[in-house]
């Protein structure tokens, strides 16, 4: 599950995700980090008790759902976002018809400029 | 020996006995059969390709306006269409960009829109005569209210393409998508074994007069198309079609960013089996088509061919490039090419497609030519040869005095080897100064943007604005530095020219 965490501004520079794996023991894994805001990929079972350490410091959790806005009426399948993709969130099915796999997404934003259709974006 | 006729074939559509496979079951069918005997089973091959075709475009006529009008200058959507021929007729071509909206719209999207059923805004203006004294009107048309709308696209259903990969360490967004640095993704177009072209690559059946499936509607191959350059299976076609009997899901207007707006079109060409020999032909396979990867970080016309791979191999997802595994990615879409191939062979089959023999060959042996061009001024026209060098064991104090004594703002650091190692301006030195700095490695600039001999300085001046620079070293091979090159000896060169006519915003 991928969590969005917003730090307090201004940044008091504290180690909070580090405080939160030591705490939890959790595999969190850092997908994106810009200043002030972080996605992470936390084990299923861990979330709830990850959720709750990072909202106690203060910080600001949601829950990533949806990822990517995929228009697929849009879309034309040709794949111009697949090669483009650094963690493989597009493939083709055998009748090449695009997939996704959006847990893999890392909102890197690549593929949005990519898709000539403009059939994808991300979601805020 | 088995000999068809079209006519044969066709009496078959009426009858409804006739058999048809899309192109990509045809080599299975050859290889169980034999050509000898799949040129019996077969009547017609369908093949199809659904790609970015930037040579496209439609033909307008409005109707007469009251007061009549002798339109000079027209737009659509905010989209000029050339009005330079009769007075209220317009071609739209699908790369024109919108004046407003730049990149994210232009003529590709305004064809689609019409397809589609949409209004458009149309604003016309025109020269007061006798004939025609309206100078300018404003109206929404759609589709219906035209007279004609008649796709002619001089440039489509290319028999192959070249892949292209990127051998710089930025990102490069082109015509063939976006290009990661370091050779880390490889895009590719073209349909494969189901390209039409490549299913007559000898245009035996495929010639002028030929009808085809043109974006859901009946088209016709017009003839060659521009750039035809069949003998290094770079054959093209020009094909015409009626925008009003199109079917929007078969076309689509899209952005290539950084570079444009285009048109996908759908084009499926059916292929008689007429003999032995085309049954042999439509059995091609992707493993048979060969194309070059090419590296797009070389701004040139000639780019260096960085490998030679088949459209199975491209088709995998994965090819070996430089020493690495290397993700690919269709720009052409084989989902929508292999629905045209499929609806081509619906509508023979149950619609009465019928096929036409041609009325002419093409030709299959004319090459593409390069454009006739004075001659570019390159670096070597105006670079400075005698260039002061400092090594890179030399004090701050050492490189200050040699910029005093020189009055070069830019002096290349070179090591021990004599190889370009950096470069040291005058506002390093007094960086340097100001913080305390001893060693000249310390201070200089290591990642050295470089020109080469015969590079055009055109685009050593993209470098040196894209990367806010005034002056760059030229170096050989060996990163030698034989010389620099600034912004003072361009600008004596060009002098008043105006450098870039299109600035785009990325």
């Amino acid at each position: 599950m991928k969590l969005l965490l917003k730090y307090p501004l201004p940044l008091d520079e504290m180690p909070y995700t580090a405080e939160v794996i030591l705490e939890t023991g959790a595999k969190i894994n850092i997908d994106l980090a810009t200043r002030g805001e972080l996605i992470v990929d936390v084990p299923g079972d861990d979330v709830e008790h990850v959720a709750e350490l990072f909202r106690e410091k203060g910080v600001e959790v949601r829950r990533l759902m949806k990822l990517i806005a995929w228009d697929e009426k849009r879309c034309i399948h040709c794949g111009a976002c697949i090669s483009v993709c650094p963690t493989k969130v597009f493939t083709f099915d055998p009748s090449w018809n695009i997939n996704l796999e959006e847990e893999k997404c890392i909102r890197c934003e690549i593929c949005v400029k990519a898709c000539p259709l403009s059939a994808l974006a991300c979601i805020e | 020996m088995t000999e068809k006729s079209i006519e044969d074939i066709n009496e078959r559509i009426e009858d409804g006995s006739v058999r048809v496979v899309t192109a990509d079951r045809m080599s299975e069918i050859v290889s169980e059969l034999g050509a000898e005997e799949a040129a019996k089973e077969v009547d017609v091959v369908t093949t199809g390709t659904f790609g970015p075709m930037c040579s496209s475009g439609v033909f307008l006529n409005f109707g007469h306006a009251d007061p009549p009008i002798k339109m000079q200058r027209v737009l659509l959507n905010d989209v000029e269409a050339y009005a330079g021929i009769a007075a209220v007729d317009a071609y739209l071509g699908a790369a024109q960009l919108s004046e407003d909206k730049e990149l994210n719209y232009g003529g590709g999207y305004v064809i689609e829109d019409l397809v589609a059923g949409k209004p458009i805004e149309m604003k016309a203006t025109g020269y007061v005569t006798d004939c025609y004294p309206r100078k300018d009107l404003e109206t929404t048309i759609t589709l219906e209210d035209l007279n004609q709308a008649i796709m002619v696209n001089p440039r489509n259903a290319y028999q192959r393409y070249a892949a292209a990969a990127n051998s710089t360490d930025r990102t490069l967004y082109t015509y063939m998508g976006t290009l990661l640095p370091n050779y880390r993704n490889v895009n590719y177009s073209g349909a494969g074994a189901l390209s039409p072209l490549y299913n007559d690559p000898d245009f035996e059946t495929i010639g002028v007069g030929t009808r085809i499936f043109l974006c859901g509607a009946r088209g016709y191959v017009v003839g060659r198309g521009t750039q035809h350059d069949p003998a290094n299976r770079f054959g093209t076609l020009m094909v015409t079609g009626d925008l009003k009997a199109m079917d929007p899901g078969f076309l689509r207007g899209a952005t290539f960013y950084g570079y444009g707006v285009t048109l996908f079109v759908g084009i499926g060409i059916p292929i008689p089996i007429l003999n032995e020999r085309m049954a042999k032909k439509t059995a091609i396979r992707d493993a048979d088509i060969v194309t070059e990867v090419i590296d797009y970080g070389v701004s040139r016309r000639e780019r260096p061919v960085l490998k030679k791979v088949t459209y199975e191999e491209l088709k995998s997802g994965m090819i070996e490039l430089e020493g690495k595994e290397v993700p690919t990615s269709p720009l052409s879409s084989f989902f929508m090419a292999n629905k045209v191939a499929a609806e081509l062979k619906r509508e023979i089959e149950h619609d009465k497609f019928f096929l036409s023999p041609q009325v002419e060959r093409l030709p299959t042996d004319t090459v593409a030519k390069p454009m006739k061009q004075p001659e570019l001024p390159l670096v070597k026209d105006v670079m400075i040869r005698d260039v002061k060098t400092i090594g890179d064991s030399a004090s701050i104090a050492e490189a200050a005095k040699l910029i005093m004594e020189s009055q070069s703002t830019h002096i290349p650091v070179l090591s021990s080897d004599g190889k370009l190692a950096g470069m040291i301006t005058a506002w390093d030195i007094s960086t340097a100064v100001a913080k305390r700095h001893e060693e000249l490695a310390e201070i200089m600039t290591k990642k050295v943007i470089t020109a080469s001999l015969d590079e055009p300085l055109e685009l050593v001046i993209r470098k040196m604005e894209r990367s806010n620079i005034s002056a760059l070293p030229v170096i050989d091979d060996a990163r030698r530095v034989i010389g620099m090159v600034s912004s003072d000896e361009i600008s004596k060169l060009i002098g008043k020219r105006k450098k870039w006519q299109w600035k785009l915003r990325i």
